[in-house]
Parts: C-alpha cells; structure tokens; sequence
C-alpha cells in the first residue's frame, strides 16, 4: 500500500518540476523536442532510482557529517554509468543533450530526493519514490518538450503535424520560449491546485516553492548545510 | 578569439542562464534581494574561475595520462566540492570580512550546475588553462549580472498585483523569459 | 584500466580527504562560547535597531569588541542589557529610553493631493509615482512602518501614523522603511520636537503647507544652549544637549517659530496633539 503511495505521489501531488520546482536547468534546457525531453528523464530515472536504492541501503553507515559528499560521490558514479551507456547505445541522443547529461549529478532532484526521503527510509519504499519522481520528471520533460516542439517547430517525436502552411513559432524553442511556457505551466498548476481544494472546500494550498524546499539552494537553510555538510 | 569578444560573448551573447541555462536554480531562488544576488554572483564567479583552473590541472595531469576521460564527471565533482569546502575554511581563518560576505554562499554553490558546467565546458571547447580560467570567469560575470538585474525586477514586482495562481516562482520564469528574449538581441553583436 | 580507475579514484578520494582534514585541523576557528549565550538572551527580533546588521552581528560585537557597549539592544530594554553585561563583562549603564517620531503634521497644514492614489496600499508603491501628497516630504498615510514595526506599535489614523510610546522599543525599523524619511527616533524626554522634515525651500513648502518649516533659522538663532542646526536642509536638535542645558530657556525656539512646527512634546504632550487631531 504505502509502496503504491510513495510511487504516486510523483505523478501529481508532487510533479518534480511543476509542483515542487525541482531540476530546472534540464528542464530548460532540453525540452526543445518531446524526444529529448523523453531521453533525458529516462537518464534521471535511471539515476534516482538507483542512487534512491544505494543510498537507501548504506544510510545507516554514512556519518551524518559527510552525508552530503557521500550522496553526491554516488550519484556521480551513477551519472559516469549512464554516460557510458547512453555513448554505447544511444548516441545521438548523448550527443543533443550534450552538457545536460553529466549535470546530472547536480540536478537538486537526486540531492532533493537523497536529503528528503531515501536517507530516512527502508529500501523498497525509496525505490518506489525514486521510481515515481522519475517519472513524473521524463512525464513532464515530455509534456514540455512536446508543446515546445508543436508550436516551436510544427512536428511531435519528429513527425510533421501541421500542413505545409503551418509557420513555426520559433520563439517557442529557443531559450526565452522556454522559461515562458514553464512559467505559464507553473501558473496553471497553480490555478489547478487553487480550484481543486476550492471545490473540495480545503484551505488553500501553497503555491510551487521554489526547488521544493530541496535545502542545497535556500538562503535561509545554509548554515544548517554548512554545520553538516 | 581575442579576450574582449571572449569577455562581451560570454556575459551578453551566451549569458550562462538566459541562453544556456546554467545555474536556474539560485536564478529562482537567490534572486529577490539586490545584495544577495551580488554575493552569490561574487561567490560563483570567484569559485567558477578556481574550479576551473583546478579541474583543468586534473584532466591535463591525472585524466588523460591514465586514459580514463570517462571518470570526467566524477572527478570534476569530487574537485569541486572538496575545493568549495577548503576555500570556506580558509576565508574563515585567512579572510574573515571576506567570508563573511561570501560564506554563506559557498556551501550552495557544490550543487550549482554553472561551477561544474563551466569545467566541463571548458573541456569540451579545449581551451587551454589561462583561456578556460577566462572563459569561466566572464560566464560567470554573465551569472551575476542576469541574477543582478532579476532582482531588480523582483523588487519591484513585490509591489505590482500578480494573479494569485502566478505569484512566485512563476511570474519569475515568465520575467526571466522576457529578458532571456531582450538578451537574444545580443546574438547579432559578435560574427 | 580498470586497476588505474581503481587507483586513481582512491587516491584522489584520499588526498582530498586528508586535505581537507588537515586544513580543518589548521584553520579551525574559535567561536567564543559567549556569542552563542548573549545570542540566546536577546530578543531575536533582527530589528536592527543596535546599529549592527542583526542580533548576530551585535552578540558577536559585544563579546569581542570592548567598546561595543552592552546596552545597545533597544528591543530588550534594561533587562537584557544587565544579562550582557554579565557575561561580556561591561557596565550596563543606563540606556536613554528613546521613541520613535513623526517628523510631519500635514493634517494641520491642510497638505493638499496631489493625485488620488489608487494603487497598492504601500508608500513605497505610491513614492515610485512620486508622493502623492502635494508635500514630496509628507507621512504618505498608508502603513509601510506599521506593517514593518515588528513590535506592533504603531497605528494609522487621518491618514497619518502614530507611535505608541510604551510599545516602541526606538529599534528604528520605521526609520529605514518609510520612502519619505518622516520617522526619527528622539529621547522620549526630549524637550523641543521638529514637525517637519521637508527639506525644500521656504517658498516651496509655504505654497504646500500651512505648518511646514521654511528654514528660517530663527530657532537656530534663538537657542542660548547652541544646539540647533540647520543640517542637510532639515532642522536638526541636539537633544543631549538640549536636555543637559535645562529648562532656564523656556522653550524660546518653540516661542518664536513663525510656523509654530517647533513644539514641546514630552510623552504627555504628544497625547494632546494626537487628541487635537482626533477631534478635528
């Protein structure tokens, strides 16, 4: 029960990029086409289920001091892995999302997940959690670098949609489309989760934070970091 | 590429956020106070630059020798965030007023994807040392003015009505969407 | 190659390690105990009001710099500078209770508009359009300094602020936060007080104003204890001094200004003008 909990709440309650703001870089930066959005959350699947898993089972004998390197030491070794694998068997791929790939290893989302939830709970449930942030993450990179590829270029997964008189929209994919359409989506959410609880009569819930609270980021929360890390 | 064009085309033609999309995370999240945007805008730029100096030593001197280019990412990690945790020790000691300006800065930036995008940047252009270190340092130059001038904006925005469900983060990448869009006019600049 | 991955990992992972614990070891840093205790018994409020950038800043200069006197915190009043003293030390002194004050009367100056503003309910909101009083000096009226007042001392009334002298603590949040730098913080026994804070000329601010001062410097002229000023286009009291000299005066600055803006406001007579305005 709690596994299927845990697995889902990646998919809406908390959508990685839209809901929690987390992992905005490749989000930005490869959504220019529905199918690099879809490689790219395949390669952080990848990753945050296994690093969720490891980190998981060697929790209790990481000293509370270097927690932080350790997470990001074996999410690095991770990312090297898929690095290798995405050069082996999809390079084309490796190649369009170029720098994107090795900045893995400081997408909040597996340090946010690392922190949050796998250093606190058992092996299966991470998994399941892991699982569901990622796809929720490739859900999102995919519905993002679709809309974006529409518009943007008149094509879905490279296949023309529009007739011939179609003019792409450039503007969509370039770099200022993209910070637009993901302001825009983060606003809809929001006007979503606002009607939702007010038709369920709920107090109003809080609007996407930024990075989800994902402590690496915040200001306020440094010296905590600075005393652990 | 002479320094100058190196300088202009790293801070306007391919700001690091609005046209690379390095480092959003602190663009979001660090950038609602004008003197806050400075010091982590001063804080990346100065750990960027020795980041990059270091990782570049790193793939001349232990990488390639050994052949083991693959090791890149986990290497220029490791590098970087024992580097980011000797030099906050050292400021504290050596530079009190300037950690205390910095510090709380520093712990941040292990995990910002500019500092290692940057190493790895350099890598992949093959610059030599003293252009990479260049090379970082103006990006980085680009980082703090795009968080500079978002603050600004964001300042202002505190007091203008937003739509409840665009409040926040959102209202924030639709501005930096606009100014990615002003910055795209820079394109033109360097042939 | 995959001994050399091996090795190299490890060997990189060790000399990290052991640079960076040699280099906590050597460039370890004391902390004093004590900033951690007089951190603890101040109030947190990060007001400010001490002249430091926030509690922090003012424990860590109490403990380490003798002359950073213990009774900076105006928030925390007599009982925890006595609390300070202790453990840095120091005589506690006795701090003047100070107050928070509005350099402006433009209700009794009939200070016209200058638009109707309609936009945000903040001054600051209205100052980027320029005031909306015809008095670019004036209390705006609409409350930045009450929402900041961390203390809850301050109210809004006919469009103007009011201080409650025993909840304001003179932590000087108002000070920084109003757009049009009407707040000033004054001895609460403060004899003479400067309603004004325009700094225009006499011709422009008799054209806006009934009340305003016009820089006449009569009251500078007048004071027999020299501690009037006419300092960067405002008048400027030197209560210490004022208080020093006495009251063998008898307010003579107050009795000779031409707008009647120089007043004797003890703590008593502020209640009487804001009654005056209640009743106007």
């Amino acid at each position: 029960m709690s596994f299927v909990k845990e697995f889902a709440k990646g998919l809406w309650k908390e959508l990685p990029p839209f809901r929690l703001v987390l992992g905005l870089c490749p989000t930005l930066a490869v959504t220019k086409s529905a199918a690099d959005g879809l490689g790219m959350g395949a390669a952080v699947i990848f990753v945050l289920v296994l690093s969720n898993a490891i980190i998981s089972m060697v929790r209790k004998i990481i000293p509370k001091k270097v927690r932080i390197a350790c997470f990001i030491v074996i999410a690095a070794s991770l990312v090297v892995a898929v690095e290798l694998l995405m050069q082996a068997y999809a390079y084309p791929l490796y190649q369009s999302l170029g720098i994107f790939v090795p900045l893995i290893v400081v997408n909040c989302i597996i340090l946010g997940r690392a922190e949050a939830f796998a250093s606190k709970n058992p092996v299966h449930l991470s998994i399941a959690d892991g699982l569901g942030m990622g796809i929720g993450f490739t859900m999102s990179l995919t519905f993002l670098g679709a809309l974006r590829e529409v518009f943007g270029a008149g094509k879905l997964f490279g296949a023309t949609v529009f007739g011939p008189d179609f003019k792409p929209f450039t503007f969509m994919v370039e770099a200022p489309g993209a910070f637009v359409c993901l302001g825009l989506i983060l606003g809809a959410m929001n006007y979503l989760a606002i009607w939702q609880s007010k038709r369920k009569g709920l107090p109003e819930p809080s609007l996407a934070a930024s990075c989800g609270g994902c402590r690496a980021c915040s200001i306020g929360e440094s010296k905590q970091i600075m005393q652990e890390g | 590429m002479n320094y100058f064009e190196m300088l202009i085309a790293a801070i306007f033609v391919n700001n690091i956020i609005l046209a690379q999309y390095l480092g959003c995370c602190p663009f979001v999240g660090c950038s609602k106070d004008r003197g806050v945007a400075i010091g982590m805008g001063a804080a990346v730029t100065f750990v960027a630059s020795m980041a990059t100096a270091f990782t570049w030593l790193m793939q001349k001197y232990v990488l390639n020798p050994f052949g083991l280019g693959y090791l890149q990412t986990l290497v220029f990690i490791l590098v970087i965030a024992s580097l980011v945790q000797f030099v906050e020790m050292f400021l504290k000691k050596m530079v009190p007023p300037l950690y205390k300006s910095l510090g709380i800065f520093l712990p941040l930036i292990t995990t910002n994807c500019a500092v290692l995008g940057l190493a790895i940047l350099a890598q992949r252009n093959e610059f030599g040392l003293g252009v990479s270190v260049f090379y970082a340092f103006s990006a980085a130059l680009g980082f703090t003015l795009a968080l500079f001038l978002m603050a600004g904006i964001r300042e202002r925005l505190v007091i203008s009505r937003v739509p409840k469900s665009m409040q926040g983060t959102s209202i924030g990448l639709v501005m930096a969407g606009l100014m990615s869009l002003t910055f795209f006019a820079f394109q033109g600049m360097i042939g | 190659m995959i001994t050399s991955s091996i090795l190299v990992m490890f060997g990189l992972g060790l000399a990290c390690a052991v640079v960076l614990s040699v280099a906590s070891k050597l460039l370890a840093v004391e902390e004093d105990p004590r900033v951690e205790a007089v951190l603890d018994a101040l109030p947190g409020a990060n007001c400010g009001g001490c002249g430091f950038a926030g509690c922090e800043s003012y424990a860590a200069a109490a403990v380490r710099d003798p002359d950073v006197p213990a009774d900076r915190c105006c928030a925390g009043g007599p009982d925890v500078a006595a609390k300070i003293a202790e453990l840095t030390g120091k005589a506690a002194g006795s701090a003047e209770p100070m107050v928070a004050f509005r350099r402006c009367a433009k209700s009794e100056g009939n200070v016209a508009k200058r638009y109707d503003y309609q936009g945000v309910p903040s001054c600051a909101a209205a100052k980027l359009l320029g005031s909306p009083d015809a008095c670019s000096y004036s209390c705006i009226g609409l409350g930045d300094c009450m929402r900041a007042c961390p203390f809850d001392a301050m109210y809004m009334a006919h469009g103007m602020v009011h201080v409650i002298t025993e909840k304001c603590t003179a932590c000087g949040t108002c000070v920084s936060t109003c757009p049009n730098h009407v707040m000033q913080i004054v001895p609460q026994a403060a004899r003479v007080m400067v309603l004004c804070s325009s700094l225009d000329k006499g011709k422009a601010v008799s054209e806006v104003c009934e009340v305003g001062c016009i820089s006449c410097m009569k009251c500078v002229k007048e004071c027999p204890a020299k501690c009037i000023a006419l300092e960067g286009g405002k008048i400027h009291i030197d209560h210490t001094a004022c208080l020093a000299y006495g009251s063998s005066c008898q307010e003579v600055c107050a009795e000779k200004c031409p707008r009647g803006i120089l007043r004797c406001l003890g703590a008593a007579a502020a209640a009487r003008v804001q009654e005056a305005e209640a009743a106007a």
